[in-house]
């Protein structure tokens, strides 16, 4: 940022609205969760300061372990949808020669869909009356034994709630993918393969440590993406049947709206936000490590060379 | 040959992904021309007669329209406060000269990491205390503070193209920096602004958790949360309806998307290479 005008009045100016805006709708909200996650409020009464008990009952009440688990297994989900799916058909897409433009016109289409036409849309493939797309398939190829109503089986519940979610973004992940991989130096791979390098090895040893940007800025946009699934779960089940499906946001919105609970809801959206931010400092130190570290092997290997 | 055999497999591969990401959509809008009684018998199966009927009736009863001027003032408003607040905090942050100028532009940045929930019980409060629930205002409001940060990282990387000379020389005629802004600066960033507006237009026209939270009287719904009115609770639902009126909905931002495709891409993936 190098700029060269020195004018200070006109600087605020400029400056003010778009900062204020800010500050008022994002950290104003930040500082008041934290502010209301100390005290017991309903919404109507006066609030009254109770220190740290609402994390301490958080801590002690096993709907909030469930739904953190079940928080974590949506995660793991969704991220290997998106990711491998996205970054496999990204390197498929890079050996076609025609057509590529068309296709990632089409494999964008999911994510500009409302996410109430996309859990109604999975709704209806999963449901058994009348009966769904999934069920009619498992019939179909002779499966039909595995055939449930997908949706209220506690055993494919939350599996069923974190498809869409992975559905969705995947088409978004493969042009990203797409884009980085054919940034790619073409030189470099061909260096490679006359070293007598297959495809496989040019792909671990070359292609993926120079997408490595790429993979850090994607993990973190999957990870605190996931780590705040709201709509489709919501809409789907709302965290049932009982509790399998609850995720942390849904929690957070049911102790807050449903039971007026406001200090116990924002002790989870604080929860929820510091979960966020340790996730991106984890994978920035993560893959920091790996720089350093390929760094001075470098430099020991120069050392014996020289 | 097996070069050959190989190229084949790979379209088929690329082919039975592009159904997997489509087939939904087409479904969808195949669902909305059928008539109700074909959906509840043979729901994936072509449509043997095609019938405008369902959108006729929800038409008629009108209150898909209503939501969608709803969710055309949300998105006109949040979008014309985006626009105008990034362009002129990103010029201010990337032409002026201060030393603060990258402490606040970091703070920007670490917005793209915040989740909207934390916002939504304080600014439910804030809004049930002044009587502004229900209102546009009351979505526009989030909206743009999360749309911030990152309109702001796209204006001052495209300012960082706009040579500091081209300024100096207005300078030297005696241009204030307020005409620099509106004559040479804004002018240029033609595709910044495009880029944004398609891009907030299709996730504000899609958001849900906003809109579903500070949204309660049905004249204020968006089409988002409206459509909801059409499914009812479990198993009786008018399927026939419910999918016309989801085809309504998601025809807005298939629009933008399809006619500045290039741009919603760009600003998508801009989006993920910044953040």
């Amino acid at each position: 940022m190098n700029g060269i005008l020195r004018d200070k009045k006109a600087f605020l100016v400029f400056l003010l609205p778009g900062l204020l805006f800010y500050v008022f709708s994002v950290f104003y909200p930040i500082a008041d969760s934290i502010r209301l996650s100390v005290m017991k409020w309903n919404g109507i009464t006066e609030a009254e300061f109770v220190g740290m008990k609402n994390y301490a009952r958080l801590l002690s009440d096993p709907i909030f372990y469930k739904a953190f688990i079940n928080n974590l297994i949506y995660l793991a989900i969704v991220v290997i949808m998106q990711l491998t799916i996205g970054f496999l058909f990204a390197l498929l897409l890079t050996y076609l020669t025609r057509g590529v433009s068309l296709i990632k016109t089409l494999y964008y289409i999911p994510c500009i869909i409302t996410t109430v036409a996309v859990s109604e849309l999975f709704r209806s493939m999963y449901s058994t009356q009348p009966e769904g797309l999934f069920n009619i398939i498992l019939e179909n190829v002779g499966m039909g034994a595995y055939a449930t109503s997908w949706l209220s089986n506690v055993k494919t519940a939350l599996v069923c709630v974190s498809i869409p979610e992975g559905w969705r973004f995947t088409g978004m992940y493969m042009v990203i993918f797409y884009a980085a991989l054919i940034s790619l130096d073409p030189e470099i791979c061909e260096a490679a393969k006359v070293d007598g390098a297959n495809g496989w090895q040019t792909l671990i040893r070359i292609k993926l440590p120079m997408i490595r940007p790429i993979l850090l800025l994607t993990l973190t946009m999957v990870m605190t993406g996931a780590l705040r699934g709201f709509d489709i779960p919501f809409n789907l089940t709302n965290g049932g049947p009982g509790n399998v499906t609850e995720l942390l946001s849904t929690y957070m919105y049911k102790k807050a709206f449903g039971a007026n609970k406001f200090g116990l809801g924002s002790a989870i959206a604080v929860f929820i936000i510091f979960e966020s931010m340790l996730v991106v400092f984890f994978l920035k130190q993560a893959f920091k490590e790996r720089d350093s570290e390929e760094k001075s092997r470098k430099k020991r290997l120069r050392r014996e060379k020289g | 040959m097996k070069k050959k055999t190989l190229k084949i497999l790979l379209a088929a591969v690329i082919l039975i992904f592009v159904v997997i990401q489509v087939y939904p959509v087409v479904w969808l809008f195949l669902s909305s021309v059928k008539p109700s009684v074909e959906l509840s018998t043979a729901p994936f199966a072509l449509p043997k007669t095609v019938t405008f009927e369902n959108y006729r009736q929800i038409l008629e009863e009108g209150k898909i329209l209503k939501y969608m001027l709803n969710s055309v003032k949300v998105t006109g408003a949040s979008l014309i406060l985006i626009i105008f607040l990034s362009s002129t905090t990103g010029f201010a942050l990337s032409k002026f000269r201060f030393a603060c100028n990258n402490k606040i532009y970091a703070f920007f940045t670490f917005g793209i990491m915040i989740p909207v929930q934390i916002t939504l019980i304080p600014l439910f409060c804030f809004y049930s205390k002044m009587g502004i629930l229900n209102s546009t205002a009351s979505l526009v409001v989030p909206q743009v503070g999360f749309a911030l940060p990152l309109s702001v990282m796209m204006f001052v990387s495209f300012y960082a193209f706009v040579p500091n000379e081209l300024i100096e020389a207005a300078i030297m005629d005696g241009c204030s920096p307020y005409k620099i802004f509106t004559r040479i600066v804004f002018p240029l960033a033609k595709n910044t602004v495009i880029t944004i507006a398609s891009m907030y237009t299709i996730l504000i026209w899609n958001d849900f958790i906003f809109a579903n939270t500070f949204i309660s009287d049905n004249a204020a719904k968006t089409v988002a949360v409206g459509l909801k009115d059409y499914i009812g609770a479990f198993g009786r639902v008018d399927w026939g309806r419910t999918y016309a009126a989801i085809a309504v909905s998601v025809i807005p931002p298939m629009l933008v998307y399809f006619l500045l495709n290039k741009y919603v891409t760009a600003g998508m993936t801009m989006g993920a290479t910044k953040g």
